[in-house]
């Protein structure tokens, strides 16, 4: 890829880019189907249930078949709801979560845009996903969804400052946004950057829980009690589009945390270093992924003050303390 | 160099106009495949079986907006440890004392925000 | 070099688009999503003049957050009932006021004479020296921010505090 980008544009590079997209934009989609699928599974061993068997080979076609229902399924826009914003706000929620994939490496060789803030336009494009769910719940004009909306709206700003924080340490180390050279940086030291920063790795994989929303802070979705937050009115493949928004931002987030966390495409010991870098950034890639099935699986959910309280009077201030101890150690070692 | 730079963002401007194409292409695909009968029972604004009494659009506490408040001065403020960041190795202890002060700050504000007892959620 | 003048001509189109649909349409909520579309193609636009950093602040800053503590305080408020303006009456004035204002702007703007050359960023590390100027020649606007954010800050809390004591 990087032959192609230093290359001055033409119709030959243009179409190059235009079909690694759609290329990529395939494999997030058959990720997501089969996520999707490996999540039923992992839930149900872990709770001594089988999950989807009967559709296809060991169920293996379960999600195609709720997908093509999904197709299928009548677009009901209620009465009430404000319609040009309800029909927006799907597209406002979806198009940044597929947009942040532009800057992910997945070796040295296979990358995208090769951005010099590669993580900073990952924070920032996703924070707008939030914008659009807050759209959806407000122009859904349904009860449910707005206390939805806004109580996910809340979380996802209170979790994304630890979030950035936690990065800062890894920058600091680095001294580049570029995710490209993170990794590099990580094989130069010989260690992956999950040691030297375990605060900031912890206080990262907790705000990531909460920015992907899922358990133990699924408090947005919460379907006992306020039936799928800002989802409620929506159906059909609206409704698909949140879902797989929600999902893609899973892709994403167990690329980043392998890229800054885990050494990205590096094998673990030297002597390992004869297999491709694709199979290892696949191996951690589908551990994160596993992670988080793992503890949907074990934990409850949190309440909502326990949440913000989190967020604002521990994670905060651990992510200030994580910047300037790095600082410091820098400074003196 | 400068295509590299100008090729980088076409990859994310073609990222984005490929993010925007397929919920339109496929909402759009949808449209023939998908039956269309909306009833006015349909389009009743969904409460557990409940006929909604009011509108939803109502006053929001108060402290949802301290809430975004605080994300906004915080967000600008990390945005800033950012190129601290970049820049610290060539930077050194200055700078450290230098960012020290500004956290101390927004700190103070912090500690504020937590005495009034703002951060509480019930 | 045309695709970046067919990448401007769409990104300011809708920049100015959003803006005039933030100021047109009726219903709140629609204003600041309108607000953000304009913040963003604003992004854009600076990335084309190859300020990455600042693109990505604008879309972290103003997208991201600003709209969010816009629908926020609209939360706030009973903002069911539409408010009815008295415009019209002085449609033609404003029409004329504003017209002669912007060819005041453009003639401005085209005589204008711009010294320098223009900073080429993209042979560097944006975030790299922007960095190293802030923390060595604007040291001062610098600390003086934060004593800026801890004021709004503070007096935000006040605020917000007094109104609900009065409920």
């Amino acid at each position: 890829m990087s032959q192609f980008l230093a290359q001055p544009l033409g119709w030959g590079t243009g179409l190059i880019f235009a079909l690694s997209a759609v290329v990529l934009l395939g494999v997030v989609l058959g990720f997501v189907t089969y996520a999707i699928y490996f999540e039923r599974k992992v839930v149900g061993w872990v709770q001594f249930r089988h999950g989807p068997t009967r559709t296809g080979p060991l169920g293996l076609l379960q999600t195609v078949a709720d997908v093509l229902k999904l197709l299928l399924k009548e677009d009901i826009i209620p009465a009430l709801a404000d319609k040009p914003l309800f029909v927006l706000a799907p597209l406002i929620a979806f198009v940044p979560s597929f947009a942040v994939l532009a800057t992910l490496p997945f070796t040295e060789s296979i990358h995208f845009a090769d951005l010099g803030i590669g993580l900073l336009y990952y924070i920032a494009v996703s924070g707008i996903t939030t914008l659009g769910s807050l759209c959806g719940a407000w122009a859904a004009n349904n009860k449910y969804s707005i206390i939805g909306g806004m109580r996910a709206a809340a979380q996802m700003i209170s979790y994304e400052i630890p979030l950035i924080m936690s990065l800062v340490g890894v920058i600091l180390m680095t001294g580049s946004l570029n995710l490209i050279d993170i990794v590099n940086k990580q094989a130069e030291m010989g260690m992956w950057f999950f040691i030297p920063q375990i605060l900031g790795f912890g206080i990262f994989i907790i705000a990531s829980l909460a920015e992907l929303s899922r358990t133990p802070f699924d408090i947005v979705e919460a379907e006992s009690e306020l039936v799928a937050g800002h989802m409620t009115e929506y159906s059909g493949f609206r409704y698909a589009f949140f879902m797989l928004a929600e999902y893609v931002y899973v892709f994403g987030m167990a690329s980043i945390t392998t890229l800054v966390f885990l050494g990205g495409w590096l094998p673990p010991f030297e002597f390992l270093g004869f297999i491709p870098g694709i199979v290892w950034f696949i191996l951690k890639f589908s551990f994160m992924v596993f992670f988080y099935m793992w503890l949907r699986a074990t934990f409850p959910r949190m309440r909502a003050d326990q949440l913000m309280q989190l967020g604002w009077k521990v994670l905060l201030p651990l992510s200030l303390v994580n910047i300037f101890v790095t600082a410091l150690l820098k400074e003196l070692l | 160099m400068a295509d590299l730079y100008s090729n980088n963002y076409l990859i994310v401007a073609i990222f984005f106009i490929l993010g925007l194409a397929l919920p339109i292409g496929a909402l759009t695909a949808g449209r023939f495949l998908r039956p269309n009968n909306p009833i006015a029972e349909k389009r009743t604004t969904y409460e557990s079986g409940m006929e909604p009494i009011g509108g939803s659009w109502v006053q929001f506490n108060v402290k949802y907006y301290i809430y975004a408040l605080l994300f906004v001065v915080f967000d600008v403020e990390t945005i800033f440890l950012y190129p601290w960041a970049v820049a610290y190795d060539q930077l050194g202890l200055f700078a450290l004392v230098e960012m020290l002060i500004f956290v101390t700050l927004l700190v103070i504000g912090l500690i504020y925000a937590w005495k009034k007892k703002v951060l509480e959620w019930d | 070099m045309s695709g970046q003048f067919v990448a401007f001509f769409i990104l300011s189109l809708l920049t100015i688009g959003g803006a005039v649909f933030m100021i047109s349409l009726q219903k709140v909520v629609h204003q600041v999503v309108a607000l953000a579309f304009s913040f963003l193609s604003i992004a854009g636009l600076y990335v084309m003049l190859e300020a990455e950093f600042v693109a990505v602040t604008q879309v972290l800053v103003y997208a991201g957050s600003i709209s969010i503590l816009m629908l926020f305080g609209i939360m706030l408020t009973r903002h069911d009932a539409h408010e009815d303006t008295g415009r019209g009456k002085f449609k033609f004035l404003a029409f004329i006021v504003v017209a002669a204002f912007f060819v005041l702007v453009f003639m401005g703007i085209q005589t204008m004479n711009i010294e320098g050359t223009p900073a080429n960023f993209s042979q560097q590390n944006n975030v790299l020296e922007i960095g190293k100027l802030m923390f060595s020649q604007y040291v001062i606007p610098f600390e003086i921010m934060s004593v800026l954010l801890l004021v709004a800050l503070v007096g935000a809390i006040i605020l917000a505090k007094r109104e609900a004591d009065d409920k």
